[in-house]
Parts: structure tokens; sequence; C-alpha cells
């Protein structure tokens, strides 16, 4: 088990009983991309937990907040999920999700800090998502680079 | 400090450790990082276990009762997935699917500390 840095190699055109397990293993869900997805898997997880948890027990208290808490644990959904899937479709629908991820981000950050009242530093996306190490910061900036690197063209062969 | 904890914390850290060096090595997921993986999984259950006997002996739970069982039975379940989705991609990186599972329930378990003590958050 220890030298199996080549079995992972997807045998090409070995024919149709690959398609399944192709369509599995996109370019966009191998390597990097794994690791990507999984992260982006957490924060989805997190972010649904935290906005759930939030508007069942004190939507009252800031709902702007905790609206766009929800707002991105949807985002973060759709990214996950997106990323996962093979096909041009799926492509298109990450890079509108992540994107959309990287604008919240910076958004709520900017809001954040120039109105804190509105944002009692609860969500996610809060003060550039300062208290999940800037993690949500970095993801998209990542995200997006690692889409450009798998651009549409290179999933469909 | 609860003994428990100081046993998770150095259960993920090593798993977290092992799983980044072997990924720095260039190594898919091996028996050595796919265990350390196990460990914390087994980590969990026996700290349900205890918090359960805690529960019930008179050292209950502070804040959201509902709020930390959710926690601990999500965090049950990050190991499996990241072993799941590491296998079925045999690369290096792989290897920090895996540390990543290490380094989400050992900040999963900061947070039900902090709920087991009442400590506000959220």
């Amino acid at each position: 088990m220890t030298a199996g840095h080549d079995d992972n190699l997807p045998a090409k055109g070995a024919g149709a009983t690959d398609a399944a397990d192709d369509a599995r293993r996109t370019s966009r869900a191998t390597g990097p991309g794994r690791l990507l997805i999984a992260v982006y898997g957490v924060f989805a997880l997190a972010a649904t937990a935290r906005a759930a948890f939030q508007i069942a027990t004190k939507f009252g208290e800031a709902p702007l907040a905790y609206l766009l808490s929800a707002l991105a644990a949807v985002v973060y959904i759709v990214a996950t999920v997106s990323l996962a899937r093979p096909g041009a479709r799926a492509f298109r629908v990450s890079v509108v999700a992540v994107t959309t991820e990287l604008v919240g981000v910076v958004a709520v950050g900017l809001l954040s800090i120039v109105d804190a009242e509105a944002f009692p530093s609860e969500t996610v996306w809060s003060a550039f998502g300062r208290g999940y190490g800037f993690v949500p910061l970095i993801l998209p900036i990542l995200g997006l680079l690692w889409l450009r690197r798998n651009g549409a063209g290179r999933t469909d062969d | 400090m609860d003994p428990f904890f100081l046993v998770g914390v150095l259960v993920c850290s090593v798993s977290a450790v092992l799983c980044v060096g072997a990924s720095l090595l260039r190594q898919p997921p091996n028996d050595i990082t796919i265990l350390s993986v196990a460990a914390v999984e087994l980590f969990l259950l026996a700290y349900s276990v205890g918090a359960g006997i805690r529960q019930v002996t008179g050292d209950p739970v502070l804040g959201e009762a509902w709020e930390f069982w959710g926690y601990l039975l999500t965090a049950l379940v990050v190991p499996v997935g990241a072993f799941w989705w590491s296998i079925l991609d045999r690369t290096r990186w792989s290897n920090l699917v895996l540390a990543a599972a290490g380094l989400t329930v050992f900040v999963m378990l900061f947070r039900m500390e902090q709920i087991w003590d009442g400590v506000a958050g959220l």
C-alpha cells in the first residue's frame, strides 16, 4: 500500500463500463479538489447547523444577520454539491456559487465592521470569517483558482 | 479539566499530524492514516459513553443539552465521511482530507466542552 501513486490514474478509453466510475471521479473531484470539496462540506455542515440554531432560538435579535447566515449555508451546500458533480452544468453552478461566496464574505465582512450593530459577530462571514480562522475568505479564492485550472472543456472529454 | 477532553485533543492532533506527514511524503491513504482516523472515531464513541455517564451521575450539561448532543452526533459522522471520501481517490491529497477530519473533530470537541461547562457562545 505504499507505492500507490500510479494506481489512481483512470484508464482512459477502457470502455463504457468505466462510465459510472468516471462520473464519480471527475477532474474536479480528484487531487487538490478532493480536499477543497471536503473543506466545503465541513463548512456546509457548520453553516447549516449554526443558521438553523440561530433562526430556531433567537431570530428576533438580528434577523438580517441570521438570514445571511442561512444564505451562507445554502451557498456552501450548493458549492459542495456542484464541485463534486461532473459535467459542464455543475461547473457553471459551482462558478456562480463560489463567486457568490466570495462576494458574500467580502460584503458581510465589510458590513460587520462598518455596522457592527446589525452584525453581532455571529455569522460565518462576519469580520471576513475571523471566527473560522479566515478560512471562509481563503476558500472561495482557492475555489475559483481550482475551477479556472479545471475549465469546463477539460471535464467533458 | 475533563480528562476526556485532553485525550481527545491528543488523539485528534496525532491523527492530523500523521495524515499531514503522510501527505507530505506523497502517500495515498494507508493503514496508518486510516487507523489514526479510526482512533478519532473510537475516541468519540468513548466520549459519548463518558458524556452519558456524566449526564446521569450528577454532572449534567450546563449549556443547551440538545446542542451538545447535536454536536456529538455530527462529530461522529465526520471521520466516517472523511474515510469514505478519501478512499475513493487514492492520492496524497486524500490524506489531507483525513487530516481535516481530525482538525474538525478537534474544533468541535473544543466547542462541546464549552457547551458542557455552560460557556456562552454562538
